[in-house]
């Protein structure tokens, strides 16, 4: 079908749905309810995009805080041979950073690089696991943002703005394309180590689309999704004893009043009941063989980014459409021994680069990585200098940097064991080929099956878009 | 299907509850039936630019030939710039003349370079929207300013056949809906009506006695005297505000990074307030962006400017200055512009606005309103970012003023004292006096204050307390303990270190008994570690430190038992230095039975160094030392210089004030009471005035800052420079040359009465606020992009009313509320579904979810739990972990939720504490916003993730469980009064039989689960902090909580019917 012309049913379609009458238009209560007909009006059901698309779901992996890119991906010899010398002053002339002032010493990584694979990807040693799938991977080392501090660039990495408000990469993405499974929310969110995201709930928040489309946060503690559990003292035959009565009386007040929110009603209390049983068992990882939690390096029980990529595996395997992890703890300024970018990268690395690999691995032998796109960045990337406050101590630390970082992504249509720009010799700015956040975005959205300014909301007068006014797809490191 | 028919097939069932359709006069539904696909339009034959053809230009063409862009020289929203030749030659339109226009070749072409709009822009045109512009230009092509832009007209409300719609707004929609072809319903039941009306104007259900009392009044004003009622109870000012304070942005955190608590309460209680004293909307404008600014502001007119204040700050370290002031104030300007006057103004913070006549320098000129807030870029992460406004109470003010009154007098009458004083300090005395000897009590009766004092091991503290002389040594108890090994009581933190003075000794007395002796005593000392160690009798029993260094120190023999001995060990033989710090000590024994008491430290005391015998000394002491801290601010420099270095009488004589009063340490009793007495005063004003509730209020800098247009809406890329004025296509805000104007200005000017856009888009969202949608849908752009209005001449009459009665909110509401529409029965016939999915012509009564407040508000009214109590600080009810401390910062004072216990858990949500990067799941899960900005219409979803929290969450299960007990309570004995009563209180209405029987066998069910398993059933009822009746029965009690958890559910129970 012609694109343009599918988008316009897609679009008319939404706009039907998100309609007060819950878009049942003129079809017959009294025959659905006697039907027993499925909710007409699930805004998750779930659509094809107006695009071909090589990515049907998607994993991102958000280190929060911002790793270390020129620890981890991107080696520069220049800046090991002026280690410890003054930044040029073109460099910082004029820039501003969040907690270094003057002239700052260049820092030249410390870590060993690894040439990896076939391809020859450069790797550090600080990710050693990643080495083995270096091939899989498409590393863009030209990625740059707007912002340098770490709620706003959080922001913009995921909703396209520096403030709050705006819907997520998630909500859009389920917006778009609804879930394949009915029975679990469409965009589930993982949180490990502790606090964040820096931008809050906002993050993965739906903004003003509909909340159907925001992020369902999945817990390590307590209830798996809020509410999921009956209260202490309430079985399951009791809470079906319960909806079915609910069920009766609700279809009594559609059969009198006719109103189609009522069938939504029902329909809803039932997904409900589904998702009670299907939710704690898809979160249940002990159900995984011994080998499984051994390459993840995932411990049933624990919060641990290990648990949360094994979770998001067994999430979009059961066909969910969106899973978004984030890991507090990449804030490596220099600021203790955790944050130091020789030991302590080393150790914090070790928590993320097994179970990345172990994805990437699984979901590849269960022929899922094909159309599974995963992303791994940070909000931004940190100085090629050590950061101002931390300059005098022992601990090697960088500062916030958004002109030039690297992220990756494997899967879903990307090329795979391929680098994409670089940047200069001394990594302040992107060499060749930049790609700014909304760059990155168009592309997501191109390869989930979007045309990025097509995929819009209007909302006090305006249509909105992921990508604000701006973003080109880079058909580089389209596969 | 014609009207009547329908209204045939569809007479309702049920007679208890008889609803149905009223027949329009015949003639009426003669009419032929035109059905539209939009309702913007009525089906009129005459063409109407405004509201046939603007919305198809204006969504198809204006992006490029438009306001903000002229491709090809084009612009479209003007007759001049349509009609004029272009460079090419051609005329885009030609009025009269379609086949001459060029429009109608562009839109025919089959070329994708040629047709318009082109292909890429995604935007095809409908064949009857060709077919209107066709007509439009052979007609003439007549222009017309945007219907929202033209002043406010009142239209004469048009004559109906049925002489009971009297009310103007009936008459409107009634003569639409005749002309759509379409019956109404009849007036929705009492029950019904009485619940609508109630939860629409209070946000609460009836309760069963109102509904009684509504349903046997049968006087022809019941219901208006009902509305009335309604109207003036103080809940309604509650429901009011929940909708503004969406618009206002309202939250009780920064909102970024840290996302801290901000105290601004008392903005949100002023609204309630405003709402309560019916405000009118002209004077509640102007408070609210100017208040500080009108003659002689009142305490409310400075609280209420709070409104500008509730936009999101951060405090994020690395943040551009610039760029958040820039920020707060496009978002102060946007938030107007849009509240206000219902236009989009973000969009000309980058560029002139496509669509709408608002170019980027006109919404700059309306910042530059705003460009000159007081408030600071970062807020700090405070709880009160400057500018505040403190609101002492009565008794607070009555109490500072009386504290004020009396702090002269007492600090006269310590300047009497003090004058009166013959102190000599003892370096100037002949000849100096000798040193004496000086004990300073550690113990005695008490630890040192705010020490963390713990024991063990052998068992925790014991005081042993006697009245008979010698038992106890000092004061009336000695520490006692029995140990078998080591026991001890110490302390290592909480209390001041203790100062040890050059040539100390210390000593502890102890008595043992005869029967039971200790192996060891032992005197330990804690300076930032247990580093210090005398002990006498055995001293390797217990084992700690090393013998021969400080860290153990042997003293030789134990006292003789039986009676009182001391124990002394100088501080030198313990290494503890002159000027050591001992943060701690520890009294161990092993084995026996031991009192302590007395413990201290003895010291030569030489009153010409000691501190607080000589001022000398003191002064000396500090003399050139950077911290000053136990020295008033303003005395520091002084003391800092030294004595020698002061000459100036008045410097000495402060300085000798200071330490006379508070450092001597042989004050005569007169110095002593007097001191304190100023001392008290002092601290206590201190604390009434740190207790006094302080709000954010907005300012102005002393002096303006000059504004300017950002290009491309960078903080940092200043382009013209602009004034504060207002836009070229509103009325007109004179200027008085060398007089800028101001925000009061501004403020007048909405609400002037030639102003088109407020009163319009104020009575929308009170419209959309009781009907569901407003007339104009997009409630939040009044702009050529939003939707014209489905009743134009009815929206003009409400507004131009509206601003007639003096801005009166609450006439307009009433209005709003006593129409026919509003009690109309909400049943949906398929014939109304099919012509009208929306209701937008409202030939039924409205039918919506109730919002987040309202369910939760509900099940605490219903199940008895609610309390009343208004205003304040805002409250933590029931929330499962992990909320807030998943986004929460390490350094936030919001990072970890410490729920409310007792009253606070049942508040009204209204003063559920709202934190902006984690709000309150019951908010988000029912399409509350999150505040983080201007928000006039919210969503209202249906999700599983509702169904969830409704069924499980605490607060919901406890007030099942109370609605329970009340039941058991309140209803009579048996099975089906108990479930009449319950579906009375529930839906304010009886239940079917067919509906009782359904409840009465799941009653049944749970029953006989619960009678067999009585520990679920005290699980299920124990939940909340609430607890269930004793006298019930746990099984019984468990059954009907289920039963009223799912009549909580209904589908009917979360709408207003």
């Amino acid at each position: 079908m012609d694109p343009i012309l599918e988008h316009k049913l897609l679009a008319t379609r939404r706009h039907l749905l998100g309609s007060m009458a819950g878009g049942i238009g003129a079809m017959a209560m009294r025959d659905l309810l006697a039907a027993g007909a499925a909710p007409v009006s699930d805004p998750m059901a779930a659509r094809l995009p107006p695009l071909p698309a090589k990515a049907k779901r998607m994993i991102v992996i958000h280190l929060t805080g911002s790793p270390p890119h020129l620890d981890l991906y991107d080696h520069k010899p220049e800046l090991v041979k002026h280690d410890g010398e003054d930044c040029p002053a073109e460099t910082i002339a004029g820039k501003k950073f969040a907690f270094t002032s003057g002239t700052p010493k260049l820092l030249g990584s410390p870590r060993k690089w690894v040439r990896c694979g076939a391809s020859g990807m450069e790797l550090s040693d600080a990710i050693p696991n990643l080495h083995r799938v270096a091939d899989k991977l498409c590393l863009v080392k030209s990625m740059f943002t707007d912002q340098f501090n770490h709620a706003p660039a959080e922001l913009m990495v995921y909703t396209g703005s520096p403030r709050a408000g705006r819907p997520s990469l998630g909500s859009w993405a389920t917006y778009g394309l609804g879930s394949e499974n009915e029975n679990l929310p469409g965009f589930v969110v993982l949180i490990s180590s502790g606090v964040q995201p820096n931008g809050g709930t906002s993050s993965f928040g739906s903004g003003f689309l509909p909340s159907v489309y925001q992020g369902v946060q999945c817990r390590s503690k307590g209830d798996p999704v809020l509410y999921v559990s009956d209260p202490p003292g309430m079985d399951r035959a009791m809470r079906r004893k319960s909806l079915d009565a609910l069920k009766d009386l609700n279809e009594l007040q559609a059969r009198e009043l006719g109103n189609p929110e009522t069938v939504t009603r029902i329909a809803q209390y039932e997904l409900a009941y589904r998702m009670q049983a299907s939710v704690p068992d898809v979160m249940d990882i002990s159900k995984e063989p011994q080998a499984v939690l051994d390459a993840y390096g995932a411990k049933p029980g624990q919060s641990s980014l290990a648990n949360n990529c094994l979770l998001a595996r067994r999430l979009v395997e059961e066909g969910v459409r969106f899973v978004h992890l984030f890991d507090w703890g990449w804030d490596f300024h220099g600021t203790g021994p955790k944050e130091d970018i020789r030991d302590g990268l080393t150790t914090k690395a070790a928590t993320f680069d097994k179970p990345a690999a172990a994805l990437i691995e699984d979901l590849e032998q269960r022929g899922l990585l094909a159309d599974t796109l995963i992303l791994c960045t940070g909000e931004f990337g940190r100085t090629p200098f050590r950061e101002g406050r931390t300059a005098k101590g022992d601990v090697l630390g960088r500062d916030h940097y958004p002109d030039c970082y690297s992220v990756w992504m494997a899967g879903g249509g990307v090329k795979p064991g391929y680098v994409h720009g670089a940047s200069d010799d001394l990594g302040f700015k992107v060499a060749h080929d930049m790609v700014h956040i909304h760059d990155l975005q168009a592309t997501l959205l191109h390869l989930l099956g979007f045309d990025h300014t097509k995929l819009t909301y209007r909302f006090q007068g305006r249509d909105f878009r992921l990508t604000d006014v701006h973003g080109h797809v880079v058909k580089e490191i389209l596969a | 299907m014609n009207a009547f028919a329908t209204g045939l097939t569809l007479l309702t069932r049920r007679s208890a509850r008889a609803r149905g359709l009223v027949r329009q006069s015949a003639t009426l539904i003669c009419v032929a039936i035109a059905s539209h696909a939009s309702f913007a339009a009525a089906a009129a034959p005459a063409l109407r630019f405004d509201r046939d053809i603007r919305p198809i230009l204006s969504e198809n063409c204006f992006a490029c030939h438009g306001p903000g862009k002229q491709e090809a020289g084009l612009r479209l929203d003007s007759a001049a710039d349509a009609t004029r030749e272009l460079d090419s030659g051609s005329r885009a339109i030609v009025p009269g003349d379609f086949g001459a226009s060029e429009l109608a070749a562009r839109l025919e072409a089959t070329d994708a370079d040629v047709v318009m709009p082109p292909p890429h822009t995604n935007k095809i045109l409908k064949p009857e929207e060709k077919d209107l512009l066709k007509r439009w230009i052979a007609a003439g092509a007549h222009y017309e300013k945007h219907w929202a832009f033209q002043p406010i007209v009142k239209p004469e409300a048009p004559a109906v056949t049925d002489p009971a719609a009297t009310s103007p707004i009936d008459r409107f929609l009634e003569s639409r809906l005749a002309m759509e072809g379409m019956a109404v319903n009849a007036e929705a039941d009492r029950p019904t009506l009485i619940r609508r009306v109630t939860f629409a104007l209070t946000g609460l259900p009836p309760t069963t006695a109102e509904v009684d009392a509504f349903l046997a009044d049968n006087t022809p004003d019941a219901y208006e005297r009902l509305v009335d009622s309604l109207l003036t109870s103080p809940q309604h000012g509650e429901e009011m505000a929940r909708h503004w304070l969406d618009v206002a942005r309202y939250a009780d955190t920064h909102g970024l990074h840290l996302d801290n608590e901000r105290q601004m309460w008392a903005y949100r209680d002023w609204v309630v307030k405003a709402f309560n004293d019916n405000l009118p909307f002209d004077r509640f404008t102007i408070e609210q962006l100017a208040g500080d600014l009108l003659p002689a502001a009142t305490r409310d007119q400075k609280v209420a400017t709070g409104f500008s204040r509730c936009n999101v700050t951060t405090s994020e370290g690395g943040s551009i200055n610039d760029e958040l002031l820039f920020r707060y104030a496009v978002d102060r300007t946007a938030t107007v512009t849009n509240a206000w006057m219902g236009l989009t103004g973000q969009c000309a913070v980058c560029h002139d606005h496509k669509f709408d006549p608002i170019s980027a320098r006109e919404f700059y000129s309306l910042y530059a309103f705003f460009n000159s807030a007081a408030d600071p870029g970062f807020d700090g992460n405070k709880l009160l970012t400057a500018p505040t406004l403190k609101l002492p109470s009565g008794e607070q003010e009555s109490r500072l003023a009386a504290l004020d009154a009396r702090l002269p007098e007492l600090k006269a009458t310590l300047d009497e004292v003090v004058g009166g004083l013959a102190y000599v300090d003892p370096v100037t005395l002949d000849p100096k006096p000798e040193p004496v000897r000086a004990e300073t009590v550690w113990l005695d009766d008490e630890f040192p204050p705010a020490a963390a004092v713990r024991s063990g091991p052998g068992g925790p503290l014991d005081w042993f307390t006697s009245t008979v002389p010698g038992e106890v040594l000092s004061g009336h108890r000695s520490l006692e303990r029995t140990a078998t090994g080591i026991g001890q009581d110490f302390y290592e933190s909480g209390a001041e270190p203790i100062v040890i003075p050059a040539k100390s000794e210390i000593f502890a007395n102890v008595w043992l008994d005869p029967a039971a002796p200790p192996k060891a005593l032992m005197l330990q000392f804690h300076t930032g570690g247990w580093k210090h160690r005398a002990v006498w009798g055995d001293p390797a029993v217990i084992g700690w430190g090393q013998l021969g260094t400080e860290s153990l120190v042997a003293m030789g023999p134990l006292p003789e038992a039986g009676k009182w001995g001391r124990l002394s060990v100088t501080a030198d033989k313990l290494g503890l230095a002159d000027g050591a710090k001992v943060t701690g000590f520890a009294l161990t024994q092993f084995d026996g039975h031991v009192r302590w008491d007395l413990v201290g430290l003895s010291t030569i005391d030489d009153p010409t160094a000691n501190p607080t015998k000589s001022l000398s000394a003191w002064w000396q002491e500090r003399t050139g030392k950077d911290k000053l801290d136990d020295v008033p601010k303003p005395l520091q420099a002084i003391v800092r210089q030294g004595q020698e270095k002061t000459t100036k009488p008045n410097e000495i004589d402060l300085v000798q004030r200071h330490w006379l009063t508070k450092v001597w340490s042989e004050q005569p009793d007169r110095l002593v009471l007097a001191a304190r007495a100023l001392d008290d005063a002092q601290k206590e004003r201190d604390q009434v005035d740190a207790a006094i509730v302080q709000t954010f209020v907005f300012n102005d800098l002393p002096a303006m800052r000059d504004s300017f247009v950002m290009l491309r809406g960078a903080y940092d890329k200043p382009g013209e420079k602009v004034e504060r004025s207002t836009p070229a296509f509103l009325p007109s805000l004179p200027i008085v040359e060398g007089i800028p104007l101001t925000r009061l200005d501004l403020a007048k000017w909405l609400v002037s009465p030639e102003h088109p856009l407020t009163a319009r888009v104020t009575a929308n969202r009170l419209w959309q606020q009781f009907f569901g949608l407003g007339l104009v849908k997009t409630s939040d752009d009044f702009g050529s992009q939003g939707e014209p209005p489905s009743h134009p001449e009815l929206l003009d009459w409400l507004a131009a009313e509206y601003r007639e009665s003096g801005w009166n909110t609450r006439a307009l509401v009433k209005r709003i509320v006593t129409s026919r529409a509003f009690r109309r029965s909400g049943v949906v016939e398929p014939a109304h579904l099919a012509q009208d999915p929306e209701n937008r012509l409202l030939a039924r009564g409205p039918r919506i979810r109730l919002d987040a407040e309202q369910i939760r508000d509900q099940s605490l009214a219903l199940s008895g739990l609610l309390v009343v109590a208004m205003g304040g600080k805002g409250v933590k009810p029931y929330q499962p972990d992990n909320i807030w401390e998943p986004v929460g910062f390490a350094g936030s004072d919001t990072r970890n939720y410490k729920r409310d216990s007792g009253t606070a858990l049942y508040r009204r949500s209204l003063y559920t504490f709202l934190k902006r990067t984690a709000p309150p799941p019951f908010m988000v899960n029912f399409d509350a916003p999150n505040r983080e900005q201007f928000c006039a219409r919210r969503e209202r979803s249906n999700t599983p993730l509702q169904a969830l929290q409704l069924m499980n969450d605490t607060q919901h299960i406890e007030a099942a469980r109370a609605l329970a007990a009340r039941m058991l309570a309140e209803a009579a004995g048996d099975d089906a009064s108990r479930i009449e009563w319950l579906v009375r209180t529930v839906l304010a209405r009886r239940p079917e039989p067919e509906e009782a029987a359904v409840v009465m066998e799941t009653l049944a069910t749970h029953r006989v689960r619960y009678a067999a398993d009585a520990e679920s059933a005290k699980k299920l009822i124990a939940h909340g902090e609430t607890k269930p009746p004793e006298s019930a029965d746990p099984g019984e009690l468990a059954a009907w909580t289920l039963v009223a958890n799912m009549l909580l559910n209904l589908d009917e129970t979360l709408t207003r019917n």
